[in-house]
């Protein structure tokens, strides 16, 4: 792996949480097994992952707190500052 | 929800190679960008740039987080907020999604300045030029003309908080004496929109991406920006001018 997946970050993150999802870009998609297998060895979360896509900070999911998801990850992004009209 | 982004930064030191270096020397002051993956190794190339005098700058584009980072969506001209003039771009990562938003954003510009990328990962230089968007600058010039010149105009709208404009996009009934159909989705399936066959042509207002690169192959459509702008973008000399 050539990109550092700061899981130790996430762990600390998911705290007490129980349901939280995590979001890959399109080239981290395959690792998206490693990653779950991870966080629920050293958690006590239910880890599940979005199936679509992944195309920058502002291409966020609706509708997760509709199954009860406490907290999205999403990597390979920062955070992305809104400008009205673009 | 609470949301948290990883920058997912790539592991290894790097440096520009030989041929980057080389071709570099046809410039004196470049703008550099990067994606979020490689911001924090660019420590070695800027002191490149340095020993072999390239004067270079940046900036923290509207959107962005970071100096030197760059967005697909920065597609706009002054959406890099760069106080300096600049010669050329260089940016460093991989893919062509983040390097074709500068050469995009040079679409309303009198003068096109080339866009050199270097992939890292690859150890690759390549020069972008207008030619990597021949096709969508000219079929999107096409779709200017057909927005001013139709009268049913469908505008797509995302429920996504970070791409939702549509409070934005009422502002083109009070400009043209038009009918604006809106259309709310999640996603844009262009599938779908296919079946709206009463529109005559397409305003995005979601990710200005979809608006360059996926309606190329879709009928005619224009981002929300562009299209507020349309007569000004097409009296004026530029590049998309003159395709």
């Amino acid at each position: 792996m050539i990109y550092d997946l700061e899981l130790d970050k996430v762990v600390k993150k998911i705290g007490k949480s129980k349901l939280v999802c995590i979001q890959l870009p399109d080239g981290l998609k395959s690792e998206a097994d490693n990653i779950v297998d991870y966080l629920e060895e050293k958690t006590n979360a239910k880890v599940i992952i979005w199936a679509g896509n992944c195309y920058g900070a502002c291409d966020i999911p609706s509708g997760l707190r509709l199954i009860g998801v406490e907290k999205l990850f999403c990597f390979g992004h920062n955070r992305f500052n809104k400008v009205e009209g673009w | 929800m609470e949301v948290m982004f990883l920058d997912t930064p790539y592991k290894k030191e790097f440096k520009l190679n030989k041929k980057t270096l080389d071709y570099l020397k046809k410039y004196k002051k470049v703008g550099v960008y990067s994606s979020v993956q490689f911001i924090s190794k660019l420590n070695n190339v800027l002191k490149q740039l340095k020993e072999n005098k390239v004067e270079y700058c940046t900036s923290k584009p509207k959107r962005a987080n970071k100096e030197f980072q760059i967005l697909g969506c920065d597609v706009f001209h002054g959406s890099l907020n760069l106080k300096k003039d600049v010669d050329c771009f260089l940016y460093i990562g991989d893919g062509e999604f983040h390097p074709l938003a500068l050469v995009l954003l040079q679409k309303d510009s009198k003068k096109f300045k080339e866009v050199l990328t270097y992939n890292p990962i690859g150890n690759k230089f390549e020069v972008l030029t207008q030619k990597n968007v021949i096709r969508i600058l000219k079929k999107y010039k096409g779709s200017l003309l057909k927005f001013l010149n139709s009268n049913n105009i469908g505008v797509l709208v995302t429920v996504k908080p970070g791409q939702q404009q549509f409070k934005q996009s009422l502002k083109l009934e009070k400009m043209y004496d038009k009918k604006f159909y809106y259309f709310v989705d999640n996603d844009m399936n262009f599938n779908n929109l296919e079946n709206f066959n009463f529109i005559d042509c397409w305003v995005n207002t979601t990710c200005p991406r979809i608006g360059f690169d996926d309606a190329v192959n879709f009928r005619s459509m224009v981002n929300l920006n562009d299209a507020l702008n349309a007569k000004e973008i097409l009296s004026k000399e530029s590049i998309l001018n003159k395709k």
